[in-house]
């Protein structure tokens, strides 16, 4: 379509150039011509030209856009299997400048690139096929300028454009997440006297970033005053041939006007070639960004054939070890531990034992190197991660909360709970008394990462969404943490009740009145369980130290 | 004149003086032409035009270049400082209202709404005065070559920009709706990618996908909406100029073949007949720039003209020199605008160099508290006084650095272990740095991470362990020379040998310091000097530990429910 709409627009500019010579020499020496067949023609070109990049600009937006969404949700897809293990060191805002500003620019590739491309190599071709049935001489020119004005300058534009171009999109990420950290941690900044200094480095990264934008603007406008330059050398070019040509009658006098239109008809497709290829880094950077990202391969694999899950709960532990480097101490060296269905078992540890990371193993966010893990007699590495997830439910030590209203985030993992479900999963967590008080109840907007709740409130809010989930198996991460120990203490009741038949995991560096929720104690040091006993003989111990 | 008028002025300038180097190029070419076709004369006659024509063409390029690289800087300058305003004025609204909003949307603004602005200025603005100016010029060149073909662009030219018009409302509120939906998409997908090991977590993840693929498919619908208008106006310009040059040409022609017209004349107006449009034309093709730009510079007005809250009594410049403070709260009363967080009547003081605690139920007003002390938000009713002044007349710029905080939840700033640490002193010297972080334990936590200092840190601290966490918020704030600290829960996380361990590591580092600090964990209170017990927004009671724990208030119920293990 777009090389239809622009051999229209080379052949009206061509034979209306042909015509008026030819409709000049007829009057001059008053010969009759066909003048009929010219005149239908320009008009004819003049509505394909038209009609055609109406249509082509709409099929190539529409297809493109298409393939960037699919390509956006395909992204996002790709994402979901590497969240936590792999994106850990990589913020948000990153990604999100991948899956939005860098995906956008892949736009380029087909619009302005490859399309272009091959109306020009197509265009081109034609164009001096019939420049060479009338001369040799002005189609050779022609060719010339056309090397220097589709191919040299593309070339140069893409050597120059890398270097900026790369430095353009990186800067643009930086940039990205320097403000999304400047809006986020604003309080802090603020408080701790450093917003000077980040809006500083700010200022200093969006210079960088229009200087970057200068450079490469300055370099398509080189390229696109070039391609022009050449569409002129061209003009002059088949002047300077045809000239001595129509002397010698070698050529008839009204192919000369036609084959001059053509030369710089034939340009109006070279023309944008430069410009879009000095863009070519930058786009290439975005690509290699998202398909860096989309190539990563997760830590843990999905079995292949899922088995039949069994109905079983055991969790069971033998000789678990597991670090995050080769080159590292091992953060687990060989855990053996029962949770048996039913059961409450407390892990105790101090701040950095690995007790966190146990969660993650459980949860198969994060491989461990030896020994084995099974629940309900299946080894972990044969559970589909969701099934798994739909059986263990985890309280985070930081839970996130989705910048949405409460209800849209109690109602995450179960999207068809009832009220009554809900207000009693809010009882359970003592919450519902705060969220009555609210003007808005359950509609309240919670903000974004649960910013409009208190520390409190928002794990007693995270531990609601976990009883929603009714899994068999509950995961506590420091349950207690930013709640005063009345809370506290009414929420434990709660839970004691609430998980009557559920294995439950607690996972502490301090039992103190949880001590209630558990019948049993593992004491995790340095990566090991050094003893597993029964609460009241925790306890006694506990006592007799102090 | 302002550099950025300059520029444009500079940019149309030379534009309109190219358009004139244009219309004398065609008329060479037009005689070329012409003796070439018509007297057959050899290559030696022409050589002298063909020169000139080299010459102009080179000339023309400089001009044409010089009108890319005047209309880019003509937008830097107006643009480049665009990030920045907003910034300011997010920060003039302060940390309340911006925790009210989704940093997905506010970065959508900053970065691709500044971003939508360069198209307008580098490339429509320039262009709506050239393509004024230039079918001007070019008319009045083929006035007296040919009055026939000046009569015919004279008919045309007007349609263009009145169709233009007509379009241009629809246009507007589509780009519009776009634009909307496009920050609306910074919500939910920075959300969604922030929180996606919990999306794994809650098994929602499938679902965020649809939501996302939802989303996606409206904004494109959206776009092609946009487009569809934008190309409809831009074809429509087209197809105006495309017939005008076609009717001009055959016009021309008959004319030519009747004699009425000589060639020379009839090639030179054919020439410039495309340039008369063409200035219309590439305006088309910059119609979807002009309203993406609209449509984000709307919102961007609307962010800017956010009213700012009121500065009250603060004097620039003011703050307490003395160098220990003392604080004291005489009848607070304060409320957020969402109803949460209420003070009532508090008086309490903080005396200077002591170490108060505040404890109570969650969700008491402790952090509200702090906020106040901060200055992110006023009291509504009362005083806070420091030193006998009244906080409310100091400059907060000032006053917050006399002041350091520890909030509940840090944030983890992109960067190393370093640059977080030193996020609060950049200029901190080594032997205060190694102290500070010895007194945290964080040297055990060096020791393990794998690139030492310049670990890169996830976001929320991810690598780092809760205790880890919050011991470098601790050391943060520790390392600034502030004679307040503020503390909210520091000792959340962390148990309570390293609790103890911590307390006494820093403890000379706080001697002569105010504290006042948070407390859930009982633990802690030991250390306190002073304790105050917050309850349903008022001071229920306060003395010293020992006092209340035998005082059979309510810390006295806490820590009774703390200990009954």
């Amino acid at each position: 379509m777009a090389l239809i709409a622009t051999l229209a627009g080379i052949a009206l500019l061509a034979v209306s150039g042909r015509f008026i010579a030819s409709m000049a020499l007829a009057g001059v020496s008053g010969i009759a011509i066909n003048y009929f067949t010219p005149a239908a023609l320009i008009r004819g070109f003049a509505i394909v030209r038209t009609g055609g990049r109406y249509v082509e600009r709409l099929v190539t937006h529409e297809a493109t856009l298409r393939a960037l969404s699919g390509l956006r949700v395909w992204l996002f897809q790709r994402l979901i299997p590497l969240a936590p293990a792999r994106l850990g060191a990589l913020h948000s805002a990153d990604l999100f400048a991948r899956l939005r500003a860098d995906v956008d620019r892949l736009e380029h590739v087909y619009l302005a690139l490859l399309t272009p491309l091959l109306v020009a190599i197509s265009a081109s071709v034609i164009v001096l096929a019939v420049m060479l049935a009338y001369s040799v001489g002005i189609a050779l020119i022609t060719l010339l300028c056309v090397l220097i004005g589709g191919w040299w300058l593309p070339w140069w534009g893409l050597r120059w454009g890398t270097t900026p171009g790369e430095r353009e999109v990186e800067t643009h990420a930086t940039l990205r997440i320097a403000i999304v950290d400047r809006l986020r941690g604003e309080s802090e900044l603020l408080a701790l006297g450093a917003i000077q200094n980040m809006d500083e480095r700010i200022g200093k990264m969006d210079t960088e970033l229009w200087q970057q934008r200068r450079k490469l603007d300055r370099l398509q406008a080189l390229g696109g005053v070039g391609a022009a330059f050449a569409a002129q050398l061209a003009v002059l070019g088949v002047l300077w041939i045809g000239v001595p040509e129509v002397h010698r009658n070698g050529l008839a006098p009204a192919d000369l006007a036609m084959l001059a239109m053509l030369a710089l008809a034939l340009f109006e497709s070279i023309t944008p070639l430069p410009e879009a290829w000095a863009q070519m880094g930058a786009t290439f950077k975005a690509a290699g960004r998202i398909f860096d990202l989309a190539d990563t391969e997760p830590v843990i694999h999905e079995p292949k054939f899922p088995p039949s899950m069994p109905t079983d709960t055991e969790l069971r532990l033998e000789g678990v070890q597991m670090r995050y480097r080769e080159d590292h101490p091992w953060v687990l060296d060989g855990v053996d531990l029962c949770l048996a269905p039913g059961e409450r078992l407390a892990l105790v540890g101090a701040s950095g034992a690995g007790k966190s990371s146990l969660a993650k193993l459980l949860l198969r966010f994060h491989p461990y190197q030896h020994g084995t893990i099974y629940f309900g007699g299946l080894s972990l590495d044969r559970w589909p991660g969701d099934a798994l997830r739909r059986r263990i439910a985890v309280i985070d030590q930081r839970p996130y909360l989705f910048d949405a209203s409460l209800r849209e985030n109690l109602l995450l993992a179960c999207p068809d709970t009832d009220d009554a479900t809900l207000w009693r999963a809010l009882h359970d967590a003592q919450l519902d008394t705060m969220v009555r008080q609210l003007p808005e109840g359950l509609e309240t907007w919670v903000g974004e990462n649960g910013m409009q709740l208190s520390g409190g409130q928002l794990r007693r809010v995270a531990i609601a969404r976990a009883l929603l989930m009714d899994a068999p198996v509950l995961i506590l991460d420091e349950p207690t943490e930013g709640l005063d120990a009345a809370t506290a203490r009414s929420l434990y009741q709660a839970l004691l009740r609430v998980t009557q038949g559920r294995s439950l995991l607690l996972i502490s560096h301090r039992l103190g009145s949880m001590a209630t929720l558990v019948d049993q104690v593992a004491c995790l040091q340095q990566g090991r369980i050094v003893k597993q006993l029964t609460v009241q003989d925790y306890l006694a111990s506990r006592r007799r130290e102090n | 004149m302002q550099p950025a008028r300059r520029l444009v002025a500079l940019a149309v300038g030379s534009g309109i003086v190219q358009a004139t180097l244009m219309c004398v190029a065609a008329w060479l070419l037009a005689r070329v032409l012409f003796l070439s076709i018509f007297e057959h004369v050899p290559l030696a006659r022409v050589s002298g035009y063909l020169l000139a024509l080299l010459g102009l063409a080179v000339l023309r390029m400089g001009l044409a270049y010089e009108v890319r690289r005047a209309s880019f800087a003509a937008a830097v300058r107006v643009v480049g400082s665009m990030r920045h305003r907003l910034l300011e004025h997010v920060r003039s609204l302060g940390p309340l209202w911006l925790r009210s909003q989704s940093s997905g949307e506010l970065v959508t603004q900053v970065m691709d709404g500044v971003d939508a602005l360069v198209p307008y200025y580098a490339r429509v603005l320039p262009q709506t005065a050239l393509a004024a100016a230039v079918p001007l010029i070019i008319f009045l060149v083929v006035l007296p070559a040919d009055w026939v073909t000046a009569l015919i662009l004279l008919v045309t030219a007007p349609l263009i920009p009145w169709f233009m018009v007509l379009v241009g409302n629809a246009a507007e509120h589509a780009s519009q709706t776009r634009w909307l939906h496009l920050r609306r998409m910074g919500t939910l997908f920075l959300d969604a990618l922030s929180g996606l090991a919990t999306l794994r977590q809650l098994n929602a993840a499938q679902r965020m996908i649809q939501t996302i693929a939802d989303s996606t498919e409206s904004y494109r619908r959206e776009t092609m909406e946009v487009l569809r208008i934008a190309f409809l106006s831009s074809v429509v310009l087209e197809f105006f100029a495309t017939v005008s040059i076609a009717v001009v040409a055959v016009w021309v022609g008959f004319r030519l073949f009747w004699g009425d017209l000589d060639f020379q004349r009839g090639m030179f107006v054919l020439l410039l007949v495309p340039e008369f449009y063409l200035p219309l034309r590439a305006l088309g093709t910059l119609r979807h720039s002009r309203m993406e730009a609209l449509a984000a510079a709307q919102s961007m007005a609307e962010l800017l003209g956010m009213p700012l809250p009121e500065k009250g009594v603060e004097k620039i410049g003011r703050c307490c020199v003395a160098e220990q403070i003392g604080i004291s709260l005489q009848d607070v009363d304060f409320q957020y605008a969402a109803g949460r967080g209420v003070l009532k009547q508090v008086s309490f003081d903080v005396p200077e160099g002591q170490r108060t605690a505040l404890v109570g139920p969650s969700g008491g007003g402790k952090s509200t508290l702090l906020d106040l002390l901060l200055g992110f938000a006023r009291p509504q009713r009362g005083r806070i006084l420091v030193n006998g002044e009244d906080l409310a007349e100091f400059d907060m710029n000032v006053w917050r650095q006399r002041v350091s905080w520890v909030p509940q939840r840090a944030h983890v700033f992109a960067g190393s272990f370093r640059d977080n640490l030193l996020i609060a002193n950049p200029q901190v010297g080594d032997m205060r740095l190694r102290q500070v972080v010895q007194a945290c334990a964080l040297d055990m936590v060096l020791k393990n991470l794998p690139r030492s200092w310049d670990t890169p840190l996830g976001e929320r601290g991810y690598g780092l362990s809760g205790g880890e966490l919050q011991r470098l918020a601790l050391a943060r704030a520790l390392l600034r020379d502030s004679p307040l600290l503020l503390l909210d829960e520091p000792t959340q996380h962390l148990d309570a040998d390293m609790v103890q361990q911590i307390f006494e590591a820093i403890g000379p580092m706080l001697s002569g310091r105010t504290v006042l600090w948070v407390a859930h964990n009982l633990d802690a209170t030991v250390y306190a000097d002073h304790l105050v017990v917050l309850d349903a927004g008022a001071v229920v009671e306060q003395g010293t530990p020992t006092q209340l724990a035998h005082g059979g208030g309510l810390y006295a119920r806490l820590l009774e429910a703390d200990e009954r293990a």
